[in-house]
């Protein structure tokens, strides 16, 4: 009777670990369709929220601050009120970054993620910052890099700024044009951890790769 | 059974409630985007078009419902949840005090890092300013209140003396901040700005945290950890550097090796000097960086550097004569700092620095050496009390020896040196009673044991926001600083000097855009007064002195009116007088011109990859001492002028090339008179003009960095 017990409860505990973790999936799942719909500020911010709201309820978890910092970073994008409002969109970013690259010390996706927040910085004022700001993307990349040589997305960071720079001194970009295509070909056979771990990517890529012609 | 409990439960979920209500600021204004949800669920929503919200949830019982926007202070409510739709009472959120945004006390500072609002010199700033030639100071003196005295290239603040002064790094003292010369030439600074990521540059009123300084204090942030493995190869007409980071995880190390030689240079282009040695410098050094635990940063900095010259100097005393003037410089300069977190809102810094510098003089057939040893060292203790209340306290200990010494035993007497032990104590207060107005009260001890006194200098600022754009700061205080060692050398019998500073301030920032006024008043009591003695000898030391100095500072920095350029404008007028030193009555001190205009332009060709730069100064006549006069330094130099520019090509992304000229104009420039130390046969003392080195100088430079990916350049090196 007593292993009976036991048994059921574990079977319990389980149940409603399993439970809660499941429903975090499911959550995480339905508010990662709201990026499809978004298409302005405002609608960033909305999903940011979100992503908040499930960082503060599950505080142990690094995938909602890394979408929220995402939505920051992609907000600062598309501010044109000036550099003061696009810095401002990066200093929330900063945050939820911070938060996360502290859950998450070891994972490659958060360093890929910490270069497109230094990319966001940089664009703001090039010639200012460029200086200061290059070799933090470049460390990003390369921790990134060095924790999954082959996180697709660390590889695209690389490529665009490697890209933009060529463009800026007038250079050759055919090589990077190779890079592009092998990449896009590759995207597809690399193995995503889970349904809500990043997966984006492939549709910037392919702009690079349509952006090179044939 | 289990199937028909998922079922209920499903059906339970679905059964979701409507919590609605409405979100606005102070004024009533709808806040569009805030983030309202059920703490410690997935329940959340974003208000919308005029603040209002609709919440969905299907939780009962109590919960905490919070409200968060950005900029503004969190709300909780507590709700009970019955499975009734809720209205909430409208919620005002309050503004959130954010230091960042807060007014800042701006009376006498100039300051620049990364995260502020900069409207001084960052140090890209510095090194692509035409004239500066990469110099701090140089930069520094493209800002308002300094005066140019073009035989020193000293800081002269608010018609200060440059030794009233003082450099800063990483909170300790830089005994020795610039290089050595021969008497009547510039100057430049021992630190290159590519080695800082911050800058605060006070020129009058500043914090209780600094001493021992009468006129003007500049306090340097070295940088961070490095991030990336380089090389770096700089050749220019005037010498070549070679340096080189290595980055671990939580460490870097840097070192550089400099040789500079003039000497093919000035064989090129002409000079007015007559050269016996040209001058060669050879420095080296070494920094490293440790990051310890989350929040602490060991910083070291070692530099050691020695330069070598001799020039043919005319002998007045002897018209037609000439002597030898030769110096061998050596320093050597240490500081390291650590500083941390040791508590939660408890920042701990302490830092250390060692200076030691010997200016070996030969005078013709005289030798003699200046040698001085300087330590400091400093803890200061942060506390935020609340987020709007800090407090630092902080203890200091300077130690300095300075000496004279003749090395043949024929020669004069034996050595003369001092030590002066100064004990330091401050603490000092920063209050914000909101984010429009806040208030910072200091104090500072300083004991003496050579002088065996005490100073006790109260400090006081205060700044009120008017709106977004402008803001109002005030500042006095009273500050001191010890005599010149050249007099403590022969007597501890003398007092601190003394400088009043009353400044008021007026700022005006908006969308890349400063307007910065500034009006002070410097009182002078205790300065040094002295006679001089038949034989030229120092006699009658007081502190009798006394002086003044008033005047209007004018900056106008404008980066958005011409894509891709910028432009700054500084102006100073400055009235100072003094009676001080051998001054038989109140005059106008020599390193105040009454007004001072800068003009700095800066232009980025994109497509020429080329950022071209030109600075353009005026100076009205200094005022010099001319000992056949019956009157007290009332001969007045000529107008100082001069327009400087350079240019700076990307030629790969880890190549650039380097260009500048200074005075491309070739204006006339002056800058006084020297004259005898004795009248010859006919009661005359005779005189030569103080002229700069050369017409124009000129630098070529070619900086080239090595990297693992090659993207890295020196930009922010460029000089």
């Amino acid at each position: 009777m007593k292993k009976a017990i036991l048994v059921f409860s574990t079977i319990c505990i389980t149940l409603t670990a399993m439970g809660a973790n499941e429903k975090y999936v499911q959550k995480m799942g339905e508010t990662l369709t709201g990026f499809n719909a978004c298409n302005s500020i405002e609608s960033y911010q909305a999903l940011a929220n979100q992503f908040r709201t499930i960082a503060n309820a599950e505080t142990s978890e690094w995938l909602p601050l890394y979408y929220e910092t995402q939505c920051y970073i992609l907000m600062s994008f598309m501010e044109n009120s000036g550099a003061m409002a696009k810095d401002a969109w990066l200093d929330q970013a900063e945050n939820s970054l911070e938060k996360m690259l502290e859950l998450a010390p070891q994972e490659s996706e958060a360093y890929a993620l910490k270069a497109f927040y230094h990319t966001g910085r940089l664009v703001v004022n090039p010639p200012q910052r460029a200086q200061t700001t290059s070799p933090l993307i470049d460390a990003a990349i390369g921790k990134s890099l060095s924790l999954d040589p082959g996180n697709p997305r660390a590889k695209y960071m690389r490529l665009s700024n490697d890209m933009g720079t060529a463009r800026f001194f007038g250079s050759d970009i055919t090589p990077y044009c190779k890079d592009a295509r092998e990449l896009l070909e590759q995207w597809d056979s690399y193995v995503v951890q889970s349904a809500i771990h990043p997966a984006w990517g492939r549709d910037q890529v392919e702009e690079i790769v349509s952006g090179c012609g044939e | 059974m289990l199937q028909s409990l998922m079922v209920l439960l499903a059906a339970e979920l679905s059964a979701q409630i409507p919590i609605t209500g409405k979100v606005t600021d102070t004024q009533g204004k709808g806040l569009i985007g805030a983030n309202i949800y059920l703490e410690g669920t997935y329940d959340g929503t974003s208000s919308g078009d005029n603040g209002s919200f609709e919440l969905l949830t299907s939780e009962v019982g109590k919960h905490v419902l919070r409200i968060e926007f950005i900029g503004f202070e969190a709300h909780k409510t507590e709700i009970d949840l019955d499975g009734v739709p809720l209205q909430i009472p409208a919620v005002t959120l309050k503004e959130a005090f954010n230091e960042l945004n807060a007014v800042t006390i701006s009376a006498g500072t100039f300051e620049a890092g990364d995260k502020k609002k900069s409207i001084s010199l960052s140090p890209i700033d510095m090194v692509t300013t035409a004239g500066s030639q990469g110099d701090v100071f140089g930069a520094l003196k493209s800002l308002p209140g300094n005066t140019t005295v073009g035989e020193s290239g000293k800081l002269f603040i608010k018609g200060g003396h440059s030794r009233e002064s003082k450099t800063y790094i990483d909170g300790t003292l830089v005994y020795v901040p610039y290089s050595s010369s021969s008497p009547n030439t510039s100057v430049r600074g021992r630190f290159s700005p590519f080695m800082f990521s911050g800058t605060m540059f006070s020129t009058g009123g500043y914090s209780a945290e600094y001493g021992q300084a009468l006129s003007s204090v500049l306090a340097l942030q070295t940088n961070t950890l490095e991030v990336q493995d380089q090389l770096n190869i700089s050749i220019l007409s005037v010498g070549a550097e070679l340096g080189g980071t290595k980055t671990w995880e939580n460490a870097s190390l840097t070192t550089n090796l400099k040789y500079e030689n003039l000497g093919p240079y000035m064989s090129l282009v002409p000079q007015y000097r007559n050269w016996n040695k040209k001058p060669q410098t050879l420095s080296g050094d070494l920094s490293f960086r440790l990051k310890t635990g989350k929040s602490g940063m060991l910083k070291i900095y070692a530099n050691a550097n020695q330069s070598r010259l001799s020039t043919f100097e005319e002998n007045l005393n002897n018209p037609g004569s000439q002597y030898t003037y030769s110096l061998v410089n050596d320093n050597y300069f240490i500081n390291g700092s650590w500083i941390g977190e040791i508590a939660k809102d408890w920042i701990l810094t302490t830092a250390f620095s060692y200076t030691h510098n010997v200016d070996d003089v030969t005078v013709d057939s005289l030798q003699f050496k200046e040698q001085l040893d300087g330590t400091h060292l400093k803890t200061t203790l942060k506390h935020r009390i609340n987020e709007k209340t800090k407090i630092i306290a902080g203890a200091e200990l300077f130690s300095k020896r300075y000496g004279l010494e003749f090395p043949s035993p024929e020669q004069v007497e034996g050595p003369l040196a001092f030590r002066n032990n100064t004990l330091a104590g401050f603490i000092e207060s920063e209050f914000y009673a909101s984010s429009k107005f806040v208030t910072r009260v200091g104090v500072r001890a300083e004991y003496s044991d050579y002088l065996k006194r005490v100073s006790l200098a109260p400090r006081l600022s205060t700044a009120y926001k008017f709106n977004e754009k402008g803001q109002i700061s005030l500042s006095y205080g009273w500050f001191f600083q010890d005599p010149e060692d050249e007099f403590l050398l022969y007597t501890p019998d003398l007092n601190y000097e003394r400088a009043d500073h009353y400044t008021l301030n007026y700022i005006m920032n908006g969308n890349k855009r400063v307007l910065r006024t500034e009006l002070y008043y410097k009182d002078y009591q205790n300065l040094v007064k002295y006679e001089r003695g038949v034989a030229n000898e120092i006699n009658s030391l007081s502190n009798k002195g006394y002086g003044y100095a008033y005047g209007l500072d004018l900056f106008w920095r404008d980066r958005k009116s011409i894509p891709g350029g910028e432009y700054w404008i500084s102006y100073s007028y400055i009235d100072a007088k003094r009676d001080y030193h051998n001054y038989p009555y109140e005059a106008i001190p020599t390193f105040a011109s009454k007004h001072n205009l800068t003009l700095v332009y800066k232009h980025w060709f994109s497509r020429l990859r080329s950022m071209v730069g030109a600075t353009y100064r005026l100076s009205s006549p200094r005022s010099y001492n001319n000992p056949n006069s019956e009157l007290f330094n009332n001969e007045r130099t000529i107008p100082n002028q001069s327009l400087d520019v350079n240019w700076s090509y990307l030629h790969k992304q880890n190549v650039i090339f380097y260009f500048s000229v200074s005075n491309v104009l070739g204006f006339e420039q002056e800058f006084g008179h020297k004259y005898a130390t004795l009248p010859d046969g006919e009661g005359v003392y005779q005189s030569a003009p103080i002229l700069p080195g050369s017409k124009r100088f000129f630098v070529l430079g070619c900086f080239i960095t090595l990297s693992k990916n090659g993207k890295v350049n020196q930009l922010d090196k460029i000089n």
